[in-house]
């Protein structure tokens, strides 16, 4: 299968600033990819370079078979991570101006509009100015507008940015039609627990560099019993080969060194007169592990996880 | 294609639509109407009804020749002789007439008059009243023809030896019309770059940069924003040349010297040719300075700025007026900011020779076209950058930047890898 968008070695300065340094990945149809990094890692420049409203100082995007052009754009639905609508124009008609600029002819943009409003409960304040809509609805809006075109190739930059569980839920469940009719779905988001029951696939980027690029169930694997979770009581901070401890709902969550293993950890607990454990395991990694472990190990070994 | 015809016509529509576009187009000239139409009434208005009296003592004076005066006017003053001063004092006093002359024996040597009167000087139009009763007594003894050429003076009419402009001293309100032209795009072009530099900040202000740039190119964007503005200005130009005459026509009926003066159609055809590139020029520039700038206000002082440029000329009427020829002129012709107004200024009074006219409009395309490519370029590097000013580098970077750095600095980058 081709893909659908294929980056490869994208760099970008501003003035002295580098944004980003070295990104390559490749989104395919069909899949969520989860563009993850901490904020002002580099993911929206590369967003940016990928649709092409930034040039590249290096590197190229490759994007439906070939250069970016303006028939492409017809194909592509994007949610900017800086939220934007006419904010003295009314909502519908916005809505539907900013569709017919996406190749949909106008009577077709009013039926799939209203369709689209009923479903995310805007249908009533379609005659409102934009500007008295919650920030909430707002977004809503902005995702009727990144879709509205049925577009073959997904961005969504911080999707759930501003949304509340319900709503959350409900642009979760799009998210995922649109990927069950085939889409390419590119999301881009710093709250890595959102993407981990969603992507497929993700690239880790940090400081402008992608330090880890893969199949989300490889990455966890690889990354597997580098971090365990226990509960007790007593002072479980301050051991040695512990990266990162964390309190979670009343049990303990430390992610471990390279070269650590479960059992060493296990063993130094059992050094500790003044602690008393509950529950020991070996944790399935979450991303949040992952990434701090890939982020703290330095830059040798992180060139070496992005070639894997 | 489309998408460009679908923001051009949304920035009409939006334009057009919104109350303060119709206050403009038609309280513009409505406040031109009226404020002529009070200083005509202060002129005119507030004419003494009483008859101007006078005493000759010269014998020049002819109260034959008054009927033939008053005939074809419309308010041709009453006019009544009396035998010597203290008999017209008295009237005066007594308030029987508003004013009276003494002309004085020795009139045909001295050229000398007096006028007395009570309260209130007499107004401008009862003493031309009285002056062309003078002058009409003292040609009364020539031929009809010699009185007629003495009193209405003579038509010169002043022909370009190319023959291409006939200019007829006589028809003075025709000369009139380009001014008033002129004035009315004046307007128009003070109003456009505001107009303009809204249409490119609102994208950024209301953050829909990535959205647009995202649907359509740059220049999509700007060529449909402009032509939308390019139509409103030129929507907003031909209501006031409608009503311009219609007034005209109006007027006609009531006043006899607007009968008669025909809109200049071939100057019109003119203002056409000059406005779409002028304007061009104009959105080039603003859509430069929306795109460097964030908020609209930042730009809107620049703007103005601007704005001075295009209508320099009008601070030259005396100039123009005096000497419509002048190597001064002729610059100001020729530099495409100027060249519009110049142009349109000089219609009225002299010819514009064609290689001038020809010569201003192709510098003035060109830079029209040269704006809008370097508008593009600016547009392109700060449409992104919002809460900060581009700085003079970025801007002089992003337009001498070549479609192939791309590769360039592809090169320029593995080159580094090698060198490491």
């Amino acid at each position: 299968m081709n893909a659908t968008v294929s980056v490869s070695h994208l760099a970008k300065s501003f003035g002295r600033f580098q944004a980003v340094k070295d990104v390559s990945f490749e989104v395919y149809p069909g899949e969520i990819f989860g563009l993850l990094g901490p904020n002002g890692a580099g993911k929206t420049t590369s967003i940016r370079m990928m649709l092409d409203i930034f040039k590249p100082d290096a590197g190229s995007v490759t994007i439906f078979g070939g250069e970016m052009t303006e028939a492409k754009k017809n194909r592509i639905g994007y949610l900017p991570e800086e939220r934007g609508l006419y904010q003295d124009l009314k909502l519908e008609p916005t809505l539907v101006y900013l569709a017919t600029l996406k190749g949909l002819d106008e009577s077709e943009a009013r039926l799939r509009i209203a369709d689209w409003l009923k479903r995310l409960d805007l249908y009533e304040h379609r005659a409102k100015k934009v500007q008295e809509l919650s920030r909430g609805m707002h977004q809503k809006a902005q995702i009727i507008t990144t879709l509205v075109h049925d577009p073959e190739l997904i961005i969504v930059d911080e999707p759930f940015s501003g949304l509340d569980p319900v709503n959350t839920r409900l642009v979760k469940d799009i998210i995922e039609e649109q990927r069950q009719a085939g889409k390419a779905i590119v999301m881009s988001t710093h709250q890595m627990y959102q993407v981990e029951a969603l992507c497929n696939r993700i690239v880790l980027i940090d400081k402008g560099v992608a330090v880890l690029y893969g199949e989300v169930g490889e990455i966890r694997r690889r990354f597997a019993g580098n971090a365990v979770v226990l509960e007790g009581q007593g002072d479980f901070e301050g051991l040695p080969g512990v990266l990162e401890v964390r309190r979670d709902n009343g049990s303990w969550h430390m992610a471990l060194e390279a070269g650590v293993s479960a059992q060493d950890i296990f063993q130094a607990l059992a050094r500790r007169a003044s602690v008393k454990v509950d529950r020991f395991e070996v944790a399935e990694p979450s991303l949040d592990d992952v990434f701090i472990r890939v982020v703290s190990e330095g830059q040798g070994e992180s060139e070496e996880a992005a070639r894997a | 294609m489309r998408k460009l015809w679908l923001i051009a016509k949304r920035e009409y529509l939006r334009r057009v639509k919104v109350k303060s576009f119709l206050f403009v187009t038609l309280g513009f000239p409505l406040l031109i109407v009226g404020v002529s139409a009070i200083a005509g009434l202060i002129a005119t208005g507030g004419r003494d009804s009483r008859p101007l009296g006078y005493v000759d003592l010269s014998g020049v004076l002819d109260d034959g020749v008054l009927p033939a005066l008053a005939e074809g006017r419309k308010a041709f003053s009453q006019i009544e002789a009396y035998p010597n001063a203290d008999a017209a004092r008295v009237a005066l006093e007594e308030g029987l007439i508003q004013a009276y002359y003494v002309v004085p024996r020795d009139y045909l040597a001295e050229k000398e008059i007096t006028l007395f009167y009570g309260e209130d000087q007499p107004r401008s139009a009862t003493t031309r009243d009285f002056r062309d009763f003078i002058r009409g007594s003292l040609v009364a003894q020539q031929r009809p023809e010699v009185q007629e050429t003495l009193s209405d003076g003579l038509a010169i009419t002043i022909r370009s030896t190319d023959g291409r402009r006939v200019m007829s001293e006589g028809g003075v309100p025709s000369f009139l019309v380009p001014f008033v032209v002129a004035f009315f795009l004046f307007f128009a072009i003070s109003s456009a770059g505001g107009y303009l530099l809204q249409a490119m900040t609102e994208e950024k202000e209301n953050r829909t940069m990535e959205i647009i740039a995202t649907s359509v190119s740059p220049g999509q964007l700007m060529s449909g924003k402009a032509l939308g503005l390019i139509a409103v200005s030129l929507t907003q130009i031909l209501v006031w040349v409608a009503l311009l005459g219609a007034g005209l026509w109006i007027g006609g009926l009531f006043v006899e010297e607007l009968r008669g003066i025909e809109l200049p159609w071939d100057m019109l055809g003119v203002t056409v040719l000059y406005f779409v590139p002028t304007f061009a020029l104009i959105a080039g520039m603003m859509i430069a300075i929306g795109g460097a700038v964030t908020e609209q206000q930042q730009g809107q002082q620049v703007a103005g700025i601007l704005n001075m440029l295009f209508i320099l000329p009008i601070f030259f009427l005396v100039l123009i007026f005096e000497s419509p020829d002048s190597p001064f002129l002729v610059v100001l012709t020729l530099f495409p900011t100027t060249g519009f107004l110049t142009i349109l200024l000089r219609w009225g009074l002299s010819s514009v020779p064609w290689w001038q006219m020809v010569l201003s409009w192709v510098l003035l395309s060109v830079s029209a076209l040269g704006s809008i490519w370097v508008a593009a370029r600016v547009f392109r590097i700060g449409m992104l950058q919002y809460g900060q000013r581009l700085s003079m580098r970025a801007i002089v970077e992003g337009v001498r930047e070549r479609p192939a750095s791309r590769e360039r600095s592809v090169t320029r980058d593995r080159e580094d890898v090698i060198h490491a």
